[in-house]
């Protein structure tokens, strides 16, 4: 039985057909000069090139999801009475994620400590995520702002998913890291890939190198404390932020979310839907407080989260992917890794 | 439904009875619909919950009713916004949403065998009472109880009969004060820090424990610290904006803590270690 | 020039710093195509200056939050209508103000620079006295003019030289562009059927994330704090990530732009979804063009026509009899 596969360019079709048969297969897509991930289908424009704008999370971790409805209804047995009946479902169908970057995926398992293993269980996000196979395109080329190897990821990292990709000149290289991505070895087009395997493992390599780091490593032990408590430091660092949700919304790792209710006449639901700690009202509370009131303070809370608090609780691991994508696509180029530097060069 | 349990479903439950405690604070007593939930139900003081009013969304609030009188389970919620306003027009009988017990308890068992002293103002008594509460009941675990307790004025007042009772109990000292003169009143007046300065309570073997405005928060804290008191010995609850309760969302947070599940009961040591905004 | 430009931009702002608590300005970014806003308190800090192509930004939107600081801010002519914009609605102090105007010959679109080097690691961009754009990759050199790699705001600009201002680093530059070229792309959108053009919106729109950069990197739009797409009082919309929702959102932040909107485009620049929300904003302000004879941020004496009521409007036959 082979331990690698090879599926070739002209038979990935094939194998997403096969995988839809019983799953909701999601790929990139280029639209315009926009790449999102959308539902598998052969006429889309299956993109690879470079990685999405934004990550595929919502497959998980929808932006907007109705976590339960009620309805008032009279008592049979009592009509002057009127009582709540709340409903809600988990039956999601399987998914496949295809073609997702090694740093997309990290943010699951940023996810799964604190939404399935230290709180909750969160029985949302869990379902989804149980029933989610991710296969993982290695990266040919690091893209402007990436610096995942400077965080101990790499363009080829295995964590998180079933199978690694890595593209070569006539198709992709198949490794499966899961039972799952095993399974998919048996695939229709998939052909034996062990004489393909040094031609990707020196892939990877040379992608490992290309990319740039900030710095060569970063421990949140090192960060400089005194440093990220001071005011002074924010407002150099962050005044031109304009406080929007660019960073959070396409942050593989970020993972806030807020509640809305809504009711018409006599039925409702609770909406969950993505919410970001730059927006004011993130903390706002009723009194008219807010501990974070300017977006110094929001900022400072965004790198703390990330290199700080989270690994403080779960044991090192910083809750950034180096993606780049947050220096991308912010409207003023507010680059977190150079913020980091700087909280790690010495006092 | 699915087996595994689901933490955002809210558990119905029925309002029996509204107490209105001051002009814009009121009591609200809910019995879960489910008997066997009820019955079932424990809680430590000084955990909270999430009171959900169908349509409008949920506010936290402690369970001020203490474990130790488990017939219903009391919020006392003041009149501020969107989803307390929506609280005040709720008539006893209609159906509410709870999500309980969420968050840490005051550290009663710790407390054992030495003085307590509570300090408390206008609503702040309201997480304060159901740890009194509990302490009076089983008061030979801790030594002597003393309440300082203030609000603005005699109408502002929480849980005037309670007050009443304590007054004349033998198992606390109780020590009410009002911010100004006022018609009626002949107790003391001034502001609760203030008093404490004046009562100047001993910090021997003492827990001291705040709950009340942030601006009393604040001086209080700063006239324990001149009397002595320790920061380990100093607890306060704190509030934040909260959504999830259970440590998911990610907006109560101070430092890597969150209020929701970490708090909202903190020691001194722990906010100033944190070192983050509040 | 454009180095020369820098050099002399240094000097005005040595000179303007003694006199405010900031100056805002440009610097380099994170990579060879990106500059970045530059805040400067302190004299040392000047040397990063930098002027060119890049510098793309609106520096303007943070004069409103700024209003009561004195701060000298380095503006383009498009950036310039944003400040009598706000001149004309009250929302900055004159007084509080150093415009440094820089006439302006075009800025580069990342998005064309990036397609047109195949979305190659850049490692450098030249920027030469002919107009010429030289980007550099791993894989070679590309040379094109800057006219074809700006945005499509500056092949309609009508100001290149700012309209405001209180030192201006070299030579006014008129603008060689015809007027009715502003609204061309508005007028060939309209002729196709409305069928099309709803299909259209609703592929831009469902890409939308609903992220607020477009909203928070507008300078008009100063109620971002408080807005509509989170208000719960009063409450315009939910929070479900439906079309219906975020088409509700892009038409009242349009509609609450009308007749304030200069087109800076920063909010398409921003839109991290490729989603051409400045369309919308200028097909309004053509309508407010044709209804009220007026164009947003141009002159200072003018006001804006949603602030104003006249029982009569000259081009709206309310009363026909």
């Amino acid at each position: 039985m082979a331990e690698t596969g090879f599926l070739p360019k002209d038979k990935i079709n094939g194998f997403l057909e096969a995988l839809g048969k019983d799953s909701l297969v999601y790929m990139p897509v280029l639209e315009g000069d926009t790449i999102i991930f959308r539902p598998f289908s052969p006429e889309k424009n299956l993109c690879l090139d470079r990685p999405a704008n934004s990550p595929p999370k919502s497959v998980i971790f929808p932006q907007s999801d109705v976590l339960f409805s009620y309805r008032y209804e009279k008592e049979t047995d009592d009509p002057k009475k009127v009582s709540v009946k709340i409903e809600s479902h988990t039956d999601y169908p399987k998914a496949v994620i295809f073609g997702c970057r090694p740093c997309d995926v990290m943010g699951f398992t940023v996810y799964d400590r604190v939404y399935i293993e230290a709180n909750g269980p969160d029985t949302y996000y869990k379902e989804r995520r149980d029933k989610t196979a991710i296969i993982t395109l290695s990266c040919p080329v690091p893209s402007a702002g990436c610096f995942c190897t400077a965080l101990g990821g790499g363009p080829a990292n295995r964590e998180g998913s079933d199978v690694l990709m890595t593209g070569l000149e006539k198709g992709f290289f198949f490794e499966p890291v899961s039972e799952k991505g095993k399974a998919m070895l048996s695939a229709p087009g998939m052909e034996d890939g062990a004489r393909y395997m040094q031609e990707a493992q020196n892939k990877q390599q040379d992608a490992y190198n290309a990319v740039k780091k900030p710095f060569p490593s970063v421990s949140h032990t090192e960060l400089s404390r005194k440093r990220f408590d001071l005011n002074e430091f924010w407002q150099q660092a962050v005044s031109k932020c304009v406080s929007c949700g660019a960073c959070t919304f396409l942050c593989p790792t970020c993972y806030c979310f807020n509640f809305t209710d809504e009711q018409t006449l006599e039925s409702g639901e609770r909406i969950r839907s993505w919410d970001a700690c730059m927006f004011y009202h993130f903390t706002l509370e009723t009194s008219g407080h807010n501990p974070r009131p300017t977006r110094f303070e929001r900022y400072r809370n965004r790198v703390g989260h990330k290199f700080l608090f989270y690994p403080e609780k779960y044991n090192g691991v910083i809750a950034c992917s180096g993606c780049g994508r947050c220096i991308r696509y912010c409207p003023v180029s507010v680059d977190i890794s150079e913020i980091v530097s700087q909280l790690r060069s010495p006092e | 439904m699915e087996q595994s349990f689901n933490p955002y479903l809210p558990e119905l439950a029925t309002v029996i009875k509204i107490t209105e405690e001051t002009p814009n604070i009121k009591s609200y007593r809910v019995v879960f619909d489910d008997p066997e939930k009820m019955k079932t139900f424990s809680f430590e003081p000084g955990q909270v919950g999430q009171l959900y009013v169908f349509g409008v969304g949920e506010a936290t609030f402690v369970i001020n009713s203490p474990p130790t009188r488990m017939e219903y389970l009391q919020f006392s919620v003041m009149k501020a916004g969107e989803v307390t306003s929506a609280i005040h027009d709720l008539h006893e009988g209609d159906q509410v949403g709870v999500r309980a017990p969420l968050g840490n308890c005051f550290p009663y068992n710790e407390m054992k065998g030495k003085n307590i002293l509570f300090i408390g103002g206008g609503i702040g008594l309201a997480p304060l009472r159901t740890l009194i509460l509990y302490m009076l009941d089983n008061r030979k675990d801790y030594n002597d109880i003393t309440i300082i307790y203030g609000a603005r004025t005699p109408v502002d007042l929480c849980y005037k009969d309670e007050l009443s009772e304590w007054e004349s109990s033998p198992d606390v000292n109780l020590i009410l004060t009002v911010d100004n003169e006022y018609p009626g009143w002949d107790k003391r007046t001034g502001f609760v820090p203030t008093v404490l300065n004046e009562v100047a309570p001993s910090p021997d073997n003492t827990i001291a424990i705040t709950c009340g405005p942030p601006i009393m928060i604040k001086f209080v804290l700063q006239n324990l610290a001149k009397l002595n008191f320790k920061d380990e010995d100093i607890i306060t609850t704190l509030e934040a904006r909260m959504k999830c309760g259970i440590g998911i969302c990610g907006r109560c947070n101070i430092g890597s803590k969150y209020i929701c599940k970490d708090g909202p009961v903190f020691s001194l040591t722990q906010i100033k270690e944190s070192g983050a905004d509040i | 020039m454009y180095k020369v430009k820098a050099d002399k931009l240094k000097e005005v702002v040595t000179n303007v710093l003694n006199d405010v608590d900031l100056v805002i300005g440009y610097k380099q970014g994170f990579d060879a195509v990106h500059a970045t806003p530059h805040f400067i308190t302190s004299a040392d800090q000047i040397d990063g200056l930098v002027w060119n192509p890049l510098c793309v930004h609106n520096l303007t939107t943070y004069l409103p939050a700024l209003k009561m600081k004195k701060i000298g801010v380095i503006v383009k002519g498009c950036d310039s209508r944003t400040i009598v914009q706000f001149i004309q609605e009250g929302l900055v102090t004159r007084e509080n103000l150093v415009i440094i105007g820089i006439p302006c010959t075009g800025v580069i679109s990342v998005n064309k620079v990036l397609k047109e080097t195949s979305r190659e690691l850049l490692e450098e961009i030249v920027f030469d006295d002919s107009g010429n754009v030289t980007a550099v990759t791993g894989k070679g050199r590309k040379t094109l003019p800057l006219a074809e790699l700006s945005p499509d705001k500056c092949r309609t600009c009508q100001y290149p030289t700012p309209l405001v201002y209180d030192h201006l680093v070299g030579d006014p530059v008129k603008s060689d562009k015809v007027p009715e070229g502003v609204y061309a792309d508005i007028k060939e959108f309209e002729g196709k059927t409305l069928e099309e053009r709803m299909k259209y919106w609703e592929q831009e729109f469902d890409r939308c994330i609903r992220c607020y950069a477009c909203r928070n990197a507008c300078p008009m739009c100063i109620c971002q704090d408080n807005c509509i797409a989170e208000s719960r009082d009063p409450h315009w919309m939910t929070q479900k990530m439906t079309l219906t929702e975020k088409f509700m959102f892009h038409m009242i932040h349009a509609l609450h732009l009308a007749g304030r909107c200069v087109e800076c485009g920063e909010c398409e620049r921003v839109c991290p979804m490729g989603i051409p929300v400045n369309k919308l904003k200028k097909k309004i302000n053509q309508e407010m063009k044709e209804l009220f004879d007026y164009e947003p941020g141009v002159s200072l004496d003018d006001k804006p026509p949603m602030f104003m009521f006249n029982v009569d409007e000259l081009k709206i036959k309310e009363h026909k009899i």
